[in-house]
């Protein structure tokens, strides 16, 4: 089976019934998605697929052949952040960390749909988990996330 | 007794910094032929744990590029410990924060937490009294009870201040110079004269040779360049980019994944698998193991064993316990509020007296139920058993408990069980038991040569958790016309948490439910003048596996009190701020901090919107919360904002306590609100967060937290913020409605929030 994973085919011999998230995590040991629930409930294991935030551990693998997949590993590196990774540093957001890499994913999907969303818009599509709580930071980390974004915009329409 | 029955024996003994409980004499005992000179043993101590080099003492290792490890012996589970101790250290030893890596050592004696035990402020580079020896002895190390600053405060800084001094003093013999002629900034001592400079990592080698005649002074608190700063968490970049690693992404080479299923009825057991061949052909399948504890299926994918474990069919033992429901849980704990208490730890004057001669008694009880900690990582652990050693990597509150477990289950020695503490996902008192070592033991021992990394579901996690105990709680309460408190009766009925979980461990050290201080911590010694007062409490007795979850006693008696202390105030026709500041005039630290709160929330405002508002400590920090609620409809409300000041004496990290009191009220709201495990026929009926729900981003509130200055010693920052949310809430709900919370969780009266 083959599968486009942050902008690479990679093939993959699994039953076409595995969740995405253990083909991600066991398979091809990219461990950066969590699991949580196991029921689409808490968001740890959300990933981007062909743009929208989805849970995978409910999503059968077969389902996400000839789609872009977009994990917590593709969006950044240490050195050169997402606009948002960026925001998550400034406002100290995560606590013991495990639910925001779905977190951050989440927060991907809807400022690539909503460029500067409002509180109603944050609590409409940010439903996933965090049991530390950190979600006043998270609302304030999207709200910068999105003017770093719109100032990046701004700079390439200049050149 | 061998020597190494008696080292097992003492090292049970957790209740005692829990629980804040006395040493008895049978501790004692154990603590023949300890080294005398453990004390210099640690100032010298070599740092085993911390790998090769040049370490100067058990938690500094300088490497020739300058480059500083620093052993945390702390878990960290989101509560920032990884860099409030290294700020502590980089204060004193003069190293930028960012030049410091953190690792986590082996459970060694230097690393044990004595504050645990004694709730005294340590300094184990002077002395150690006899109860922190003991902890260094086991060695203890652990982390809980929201304890690592207040018993690293001292100890951190000293361990930061000896290295320097040794490494100046490794200059100044290098310079053929006093010590006194030379200083020390970002990681260079420097020669005071000729300005010629050495690197901390040049120096590090001829420095841990050397000998101090005597402790050096600490910097005065006016000289602190880093603590009380709101340094950037050194964790935060690795959880940011996915490749923070948790215990549950440790992946070994050759590595296999387990399943596990558990009886279906509390203190049942499985007896036979009836389709073993079956589930043993399933796609990936490697074995299905009949443990102890469970089944367990291992296979080359955890999908693969999930699957399996949910195919299997078993025999169980299941005849005790299935008459256990909540209804007769509930029926024990009302029986238990009519017998004659169990103990009466806060008395003063004569209740009684003033119950039977005044008929304005005002009597509620108040009421709460189980509670699972639902950490998101859910449980598990990675085990390699080999013949005579054995490896685990597991995120989990102790290292020393680690080990132990993984000892005693795999017959290894513990010197040749090697620990490898992760990043947590969460803990919350959930990841301080030794269960899901155990279990996961038990697997890989029979998988022996084979790394095994056994995964609950969230199911099999929220099903066999070790809960925060129902608890009734009964006032009567007498309030004289002027707003004094004449009469404060408080009965409470529930299940002793430290005798329940160190029976766990070794049922002859655990203390008896009489002398758990848990029970009644927050609910008895309040800070209000009261003139006739009686804290007492039953014990419920339940095969019911309870344990500590975030701020213990205080999760349930902060409710019960300061929800009755507004009855009290709505009694007297007073305002309820008003009422609780007439009553702290002989605890001036608490006023200071419900003064603060109420005006930070605004108490008072004309605004259309509800306030209520709670004070308590825990931990040794006084908090204060004032929740603002709007009324959307009828039952309908908003949590719209919580203020919140917070008394932890010195701080270390403001914006790490100011996210520890954000995430402390969100993890209130969400038991408040919703959270409840209900028992039927001997088993958990919740299974997963549809039906154990979580406060998420549309119901949180905004927080503001304020952080009161002082110079006393710090305390604990980790569980203070959770006890008052409840409360707080409620008591907006009352100013809102008229109607008083007295049972949680809030959403069983048919209330909604949004």
């Amino acid at each position: 089976m083959k599968l486009n994973i942050n902008g690479k085919d990679i093939d993959v011999e699994v039953e076409p019934g595995m969740p995405l998230l253990w083909v991600l995590r066991d398979e091809l040991n990219m461990t950066g998605t969590k699991f949580g629930c196991g029921v689409s409930s808490c968001g740890a294991c959300t990933v981007m697929i062909d743009g929208v935030a989805t849970r995978t551990c409910t999503l059968p693998v077969g389902n996400a052949q000839n789609k872009k997949i977009t994990t917590i590993e593709g969006i950044g590196s240490p050195s050169n952040l997402s606009a948002v990774q960026q925001a998550w540093v400034e406002h100290q957001v995560p606590q013991c960390g495990y639910c925001q890499s779905g977190m951050i994913m989440a927060a991907e999907a809807l400022l690539d749909e909503i460029p500067n969303p409002t509180d109603d818009d944050i609590d409409a599509k940010m439903t996933n988990i965090c049991r530390c709580g950190t979600y006043t930071r998270v609302r304030a980390a999207i709200h910068t996330a999105a003017k770093l974004r719109s100032q990046a915009t701004d700079l390439l329409g200049s050149l | 007794m061998s020597k190494e029955k008696s080292k097992k024996k003492i090292f049970t003994r957790r209740n005692f910094m829990i629980t804040g409980g006395v040493l008895t004499t049978g501790l004692v005992v154990g603590v023949a032929g300890l080294n005398a000179h453990v004390n210099k043993k640690i100032r010298k101590y070599s740092g085993k744990g911390m790998g090769e080099g040049s370490s100067i003492n058990a938690w500094i290792r300088i490497a020739p590029d300058n480059k500083v490890t620093v052993a945390v012996g702390r878990a960290e589970m989101g509560q920032g410990v990884y860099t409030s101790i290294p700020m502590l250290i980089a204060e004193e030893l003069e190293v930028p924060l960012e030049n410091i890596e953190v690792i986590q050592p082996q459970p060694e004696s230097p690393y044990a937490n004595t504050f645990m035990m004694t709730q005294k402020e340590p300094n184990i580079f002077k002395a150690y009294e006899l109860a922190e020896k003991v902890m260094a002895y086991l060695p203890m190390v652990m982390t809980g009870g929201s304890t690592s600053i207040p018993d690293g405060f001292n100890n951190m800084r000293y361990a930061g201040a000896t290295a320097r001094e040794m490494l100046k003093q490794a200059a100044a013999d290098e310079w053929g110079i006093e010590r006194s002629k030379v200083s020390t900034e970002n990681g260079y001592v420097i020669n005071n004269d000729t300005k010629a400079k050495l690197s901390y990592g040049d120096l590090s080698a001829a420095a841990r040779e050397i000998d101090l005649a005597e402790l050096p002074e600490l910097k005065n608190k006016s000289d602190w360049k880093l603590i009380g700063t709101k340094a950037k968490r050194l964790d935060i970049p690795e959880k940011v980019d996915g490749t923070a690693e948790f215990g549950i992404d440790i992946r070994k080479e050759g590595m296999l994944y387990a399943a596990m299923i558990h009886p279906s009825v509390i203190g049942g057991k499985i007896t036979g698998i009836k389709n073993k061949e079956e589930v043993e052909g399933m796609e990936g399948v490697k074995r299905v193991l009949l443990t102890d504890y469970g089944v367990a299926v291992v296979a080359n994918n955890t999908w693969r064993a999930k699957n399996g474990a949910l195919m299997l069919e078993v025999e169980e033992d299941n005849s005790n316990n299935q008459e256990i429901s909540s209804a007769t849980i509930q029926t024990s704990l009302e029986e238990i509020l009519d017998q004659e208490p169990l103990a009466t730890p806060d008395t003063e004057g004569d209740v009684d007296a003033i119950l039977s001669d005044n008929n304005q008694v005002i009597e509620s009880t108040y009421k709460v139920p189980y509670l699972a900690h639902a950490a998101m990582e859910p449980l598990n652990c990675t085990v390699l058993v080999n013949d005579d050693s054995a490896e685990v990597w597991v995120g989990h509150q102790s290292s020393s408990i680690t080990q132990t477990a993984v000892s005693e289950v795999a017959g290894v020695s513990k010197k040749n069980v090697t620990v490898h503490t992760t990043y947590l996902g969460g803990g919350f008192g959930r990841r301080a038991e030794s269960d899901f070592v155990l279990k996961a033991t038990a697997v890989a021992k029979m998988m022996k040569g084979i790394p095994v990394q056994t995964t609950f579901t969230r199911e099999e996690d929220m099903k066999n958790d070790m809960y925060r105990p129902a608890a009734l709680s009964r006032f009567k309460g007498v309030v004289n016309p002027n707003g004094e408190i004449h009469a404060w009766d408080n009965m409470i009925a529930i299940q002793s948490v430290s005798n329940s979980a160190i029976t766990r461990i070794d049922p002859s050290f655990a203390p008896k439910p009489k002398d758990d201080i848990a029970t009644v911590e927050g609910a008895a010694h309040l800070p209000y003048i009261m003139k006739n007062k009686r804290v007492a409490f039953g014990d419920y007795k339940s095969p019911i596996q309870v344990g500590f979850w975030r701020s213990v006693g205080s999760s349930q008696n902060a409710f019960f009190t300061e929800s009755f202390m507004d009855e009290c105030a709505h009694a007297a026709g007073q305002d309820p701020y008003q009422f609780r500041l007439a009553k702290l005039g002989k605890t001036p630290r608490f006023k200071a901090v419900l003064e603060k709160v109420a005006e930070l929330g605004n108490w008072g405002a004309q605004d259309g919107k509800y306030r209520g508002i709670a004070l308590h400590k825990s931990f040794g920090s006084i908090v204060g919360e004032v929740c603002t609620i709007t009324k959307k409809g009828d039952k309908e409300f908003s949590i719209d904002d919580f203020a919140c000041a917070i008394d932890c004496g010195t701080y270390v990290n403001p914006d790490t306590i100011e996210a520890q009191m954000e995430g402390g009220i969100v993890f209130g709201l969400s038991a408040a609100l919703y959270g409840q495990i209900t028992w039927q026929n001997g088993s958990v009926v919740q299974s997963n967060f549809p039906d154990y729900d979580m406060v998420r981003m549309n119901v949180s509130p905004s927080i503001k937290v304020h952080i009161m200055e002082n110079d006393h010693y710090p305390g604990g920052v980790g569980e203070p913020g959770t006890p008052p949310a409840a409360p707080a809430l409620a008591n907006a709900l009352f100013a809102a409605t008229g109607q008083r919370i007295r049972e949680l969780p809030i959403m069983n009266a048919g209330y909604k929030f949004s």
